[in-house]
């Protein structure tokens, strides 16, 4: 398990290498500088240029790349010239923002996705699974942007059940984080639900069909006891696989999401970032935010292996 | 100027305390302001956008400031006394003042405030003609000039980028990165990016007793409020939704077309901002076709500023002409001919004259404003019914400020908007047009003369009246030339919950001596 | 839904689904069989058909103002109203149902040619595996959607940059699955024997490998039709795609947001059209994948 372990996190050290050279190539080459975004609406050509200067960004590419590659050494990613806070800070200060977000639209994902899954290879073939299934297509085909203004336009301005945007964080007050992140978190989840309720309601109907299972029923034991102590337990498995899937997901579907609903996490983060052109935040938030991913992924072939023994023995 | 300045400040200084000043009708409350841009930082020596603005003019204060109607007057400093010669200002401070970790205000600090400003501060050409400043005793800061210079209170008082005073321990903070820490009527309690800022009412504030209410960014002010809470809500419609709903006390930006809605609603009040900016585009006059002045008048001539400024605002606009507004002391109206000719006839008269020949001429503009962008979809297809063959360059707002920066940078006609300038007066505005960097790329890097000479007219000529007039010759000049297109001035609608009182519209949102009614 | 990690190539690289391809004519009458692939295919040339069919079918030129005719609902003159320029919706979105769809053919004809090459040579070539998943997983490590951002704006905007970053962005992930199945392929008796036969390399890759390595990326290829489309449309949405005036349906809406509650049809109708098309291929996809592929059925 150990060696597992190491194995895969050698094998992400060269991922990250390259990730860092894509982030830092990527924003050096964009046209467009931080001063503008500085300088406002209305700053005269002569405060551009002074801007300019103070940055360094008349230095030399190498001597910006070096400079880049020294701090990371150091673990230090940087400052972001915008908010002049340490790009590392400002991540961390949004991470719980996306994870509440993510966290939220998974458990709604898993209960919603799976739930309807399990059902539709209960009934399949009848009308329940083709109305789930019908839903799950809808889910996947829905862009999530839509989805949103939709859900602003129904519950927001129209029914006024909702805010329409902003965020409160759920350790200032509770209610108002349900509040302001369900509409968010729902139009996230959709497509996550799509995703899984497929995948669940296929595992469901080959493990269904294993000899065990139909060993199990034979013997008498109760349904609901087949159903969730066989059948679900050995789905799990490829579900397992999903989950990692959607994780990366709601983080690329954030980026949207948060536009759209002004929430302070690390989407909007990086896009206001991009558009601003601060190079460091972007540079560092998404190396950040990608090695994180990475590490996921990791935690989630882990768990694989874990619960799948002849991943372990092939690792 | 200078003599209208003395006076103004002249009377400030020796005059009584006010009789009664502003007290608060109601103390209390928390109030939530729906704001429009988001904002990276509160650093005001280093950030010119209006999001910064917003909230860090609630917080910080200087030695001068604008009243209601832009003049220059007194924040922090008690008095203030100009040499004969023009070559000393001596400032003293009000006394009482402390900073809002408590510490009493000293000239120390304000030394130490103006050498931070010297190094990062984005407007320190305005020290340009200053020698050095000296804190000879606690209350009194001297300022040394290099040689006199009629305007530079009027620069000093500016609020767009103001030498705000913070404690001396902040000298070195880098740019973007000062403390809040300030001595105004609010602290800050906290701020996230992205999301909101919270600001409480200090009780330790000391207002200025020369005032008996709030003028402009000074004046007496009081906090009546418990909090303030800026939050960041970048969509029109969700602004006008959270107002609505009572979620959001004031909003700024108020959508168009959300206007009729509100204006039924009892419990909402519209508070119009007219001459918001100026709707412009810029020429470059080094690249072909627009090098040529004719090319650059037959734009001119074919422009319907209706229809431009009808589609940039979806209708909320004044026509207007020219780099002032009427209300302003500066306004001239020199150039007016050039305005709104509507004349196809004349343009394509022009175009035979210089002899185009479909050369493209290419309109840069940005998505991001979008009053920029429809304004130029607009005036592409008035500039393509008189055989310009138009191309758009369409590109995010950062990107299309380098890009006017650069005379040889592919563009032809750059559309912009002009906020804070106009309302600071015709001296800051112009300085868009004035070396260095003149936006309208002069041919070979060399001002037009008449330009300049005006310029300068309106830098050093000593009288007030004189230099409205060389304004008057430099806006001729820029108009007739054709190297700027002034479209019309935008208006700009803030509102508020009905029970929100002592609200004035104002370009940056004052949280001072506003109040709850019941 | 395409292969989006690493995750689903460990669920669908099973050996059996690469020979399933079967007799040509006889999947094709499953194909036609299948209920669900034919609603897709309808309804996905129905988009090509407003695509193909713009010049004819519209009579208004898309970024035409109408400074008389703002904000009119749908009705008898313009069927799909107009937006806050008077320009006409019907036209906007006809042309930018033919945008959507040269951009999706765009990118899944890179993604099937050097996905192709990268995940054969990959899966093929042992010494070059490990270098070109090594660079394959840093691509893929990067959110998809801030990667496309990221180079679109070193780019530039415009459309054939936004058909470069979103290639760049599904290549990676193409190439996993197409080396998947070239992985098992290598191992195959009949490859081996040619091998033996001493045939090339590129002979084998040609005859043997890659046509046997057609059906799961087919299934690949039209669900990344269906991303292409909606990335394309999110992008332009949060005002990082084409560059307007251009009409796709991610620019009508983004310019539509601002009137979502006095307009509502501004951002409705291209919304509806774009979820439209997105099922029609993932409706495709499903059925394409259940007759040439039946063992994929538990990806995603």
């Amino acid at each position: 398990m150990i060696r597992l372990l190491l194995l895969r996190l050698a094998g992400a050290a060269p991922v990250l290498l390259l990730v860092s050279m894509v982030s830092f190539g990527l924003m050096r080459l964009i046209p467009g500088d931080p001063s503008a975004a500085i300088a406002g609406l209305s700053a005269t050509p002569a405060m551009v240029a002074q801007i300019r200067a103070q940055l360094g960004l008349d230095q030399p590419l190498l001597q910006q790349a070096l400079h880049w590659y020294g701090g990371l050494l150091h673990g230090d990613l940087g400052r972001s010239i915008l908010l002049g806070q340490s790009v590392f800070w400002a991540t961390m200060e949004r991470l719980p923002v996306t994870a509440a977000l993510s966290l939220y639209a998974l458990v709604v994902t898993l209960v919603v996705g799976i739930g309807t899954g399990v059902l539709a290879a209960l009934r399949q073939n009848t009308w329940v699974d083709q109305a789930a299934m019908m839903v799950a297509m809808l889910g996947i085909s829905v862009p999530n942007f839509f989805l949103g203004l939709l859900f602003i336009i129904w519950f927001a301005v129209g029914l006024g059940w909702l805010p329409t945007g902003g965020y409160i964080a759920f350790t200032d007050d509770p209610w108002g984080w349900f509040r302001t992140s369900t509409m968010p978190a729902v139009s996230l989840a959709l497509l996550n639900i799509g995703l899984l309720a497929r995948v669940t309601r296929s595992t469901m109907l080959e493990v269904l069909r294993q000899d065990y299972v139909r060993t199990a029923r034979a013997k008498g034991l109760p349904r609901h006891l087949v159903i969730g102590k066989h059948a679900l337990a050995n789905a799990m498995i490829p579900i397992t696989t999903v989950v990692g899937i959607i994780v990366s997901l709601l983080v690329s579907g954030s980026v949207v999401t948060e536009t759209l609903f002004s929430i302070p996490g690390i989407g909007q983060l990086l896009t206001s970032a991009v558009l601003g052109r601060d190079y460091p935040m972007v540079q560092g938030g998404l190396l950040l935010v990608t090695a994180l991913l990475v590490l996921i992924n990791l935690g989630v072939d882990m768990l694989y292996a874990v619960l799948d023994p002849r991943v372990r023995l092939g690792g | 100027m200078r003599a209208a300045v003395l006076a103004a400040f002249g009377v400030l200084a020796a005059g009584p305390l006010a009789a009664e000043p502003f007290k608060c009708p109601k103390v209390g409350g928390s109030f939530v302001f729906g704001q429009e841009a988001n904002v990276n930082s509160l650093d005001q020596m280093t950030s010119n956008t209006i999001s910064t603005r917003n909230i860090a003019m609630n917080v910080f204060e200087a030695l001068t400031t604008r009243d209601e109607n832009n003049n220059p007057i007194l924040d922090l400093a008690d008095s203030l006394a100009e040499a004969p010669d023009g070559m000393t200002y001596t400032f003293t401070l009000r006394p009482g003042i402390k900073f809002h970790n408590g510490k009493p205000l000293t000239s120390a600090d304000v030394a130490a405030s103006w050498d931070r400003y010297s190094k990062v501060g984005l407007d320190r050409q305005m020290f340009d003609a200053v020698a050095g400043w000296d804190a000879p005793d606690p209350m009194t800061f001297v300022v040394r000039m290099k040689q006199a210079q009629p305007t530079f209170l009027e620069k000093l008082s500016s609020f767009s980028i103001p030498v705000v005073i913070v404690p001396a321990e902040a000298r070195d903070d880098p740019p973007q990165q000062l403390r809040t820490v300030g001595t105004g009527p609010w602290q800050l309690v906290q701020s996230v990016p992205g999301s909101f800022v919270t600001l409480k009412r200090y009780d330790g504030y000391t207002p200025n007793t020369h005032f008996e209410g709030r003028t402009g960014f000074g004046g007496y002010k009081q906090a009546c409020f418990d909090q303030v809470t800026f939050r960041i809500v970048t969509e029109g419609g969700a602004r006008v939704a959270g107002l609505e709903t009572g979620e959001l006390h004031a909003v700024e930006d108020v959508p168009t077309k959300s206007l009729d809605r509100l204006r039924a609603n009892k419990d909402v009040k519209l508070l119009p901002l007219p001459n918001w900016w100026i709707q412009i585009a810029l020429g470059n006059a080094s690249m072909a076709p627009t090098d040529d002045i004719r090319v650059r008048q037959a734009i001119q001539a074919a422009l319907d500023m209706d229809e431009i400024m009808d589609a940039a605002t979806d209708g909320n606009y004044k026509l207007n002409y020219g780099f002032a507004y009427p209300n302003q002391p500066d306004y001239v109206t020199t150039g007016k001919d050039t305005y709104n000719q509507k004349d196809p006839a004349k343009a394509k008269r022009l175009l035979a004259e210089a002899g185009y020949r479909g050369q493209p001429l290419v309109l840069l503009t940005n998505k991001d404003y979008t009053s920029m962008y429809n304004a130029a979809l607009v005036v592409q297809e008035q500039l393509k019914a008189v055989g310009i063959n138009t191309e758009l360059k369409v590109v995010d707002w950062p990107t299309s400020v380098q890009m006017s920066l650069k005379a040889d940078s592919g563009w032809n006609v750059f559309f912009s908007g002009w906020g804070t300038q106009p309302a600071l007066g015709a001296l800051a505005t112009m300085a868009f047009l004035a070396p260095p960097g003149a936006q309208y790329q002069p041919k070979d890097g060399k001002d037009d003369p008449d330009v300049l000479a005006a310029w300068r007219g309106m830098n050093n000529l000593p009288t007030k009246e004189e230099r409205r007039a060389a304004f008057g010759r430099m806006q001729q000049a820029l108009l007739e030339k054709a190297y700027v297109f002034p479209f019309g001035s935008l208006t700009k609608v803030q509102a508020a919950r009905a029970n929100v009182e002592g609200w004035v519209p104002f370009r940056i949102p004052r949280m001072s001596n506003v109040w709850f009614a019941n | 839904m395409p292969c989006l990690t690493r995750g689903c190539a460990l669920a669908g690289s099973a050996a059996g689904a690469v020979r399933a391809v079967g007799p040509g004519r006889a999947a094709l009458r499953r194909l036609f069989r299948h209920r669900l692939f034919v609603t897709g295919l309808v309804l996905f040339l129905a988009v090509l058909a407003l695509a193909a069919l713009a010049p004819w079918i519209t009579t208004a030129d898309p970024t035409k103002l109408g400074i008389r005719t703002k904000f009119r609902p749908p009705s008898a003159e313009f069927v799909f109203g107009t937006d806050n320029l008077g320009r006409s919706l019907w036209s906007r979105t006809v042309w930018g149902a033919r945008l959507s769809v040269e951009i999706g053919v765009a990118v899944v004809a890179l993604n099937a040619v050097f996905g192709t090459l990268v995940g054969a040579l990959a899966g093929y070539f042992r010494g070059l595996d490990g270098p070109l998943m090594r660079v394959n997983d840093a691509l893929m490590a990067f959110p998809a959607i801030l990667l496309a951002i990221g180079i679109t704006a070193v780019l530039g905007p415009s459309t054939e940059n936004l058909i470069l970053a979103l290639a760049v962005v599904y290549i990676p992930r193409t190439a996993r699955i197409v080396r998947a199945s070239v992985l098992v392929l290598r191992e195959m008796e009949y490859v081996q024997a040619a091998v033996a036969a001493g045939a090339g390399h590129w002979r084998i890759l040609r005859t043997h490998v890659i046509p046997n390595a057609m059906a799961p990326l087919i299934v690949q290829l039209s669900f990344l039709f269906a991303y292409a489309v909606l990335t394309e449309a999110t992008l332009s949405f949060i005002g990082l795609g084409a560059v307007p005036p251009t009409p796709t349906w991610g620019n009508i809406m983004a310019e539509g947001r601002a009137y979502m509650r006095e307009a509502p049809w501004i951002i409705t109708i291209p919304g509806v059209l774009l979820m439209v098309t997105v099922m029609g291929l993932n409706l495709l996809g499903d059925g394409l994948r259940d007759v040439l592929d039946p063992r994929l059925r538990l990806q995603p």
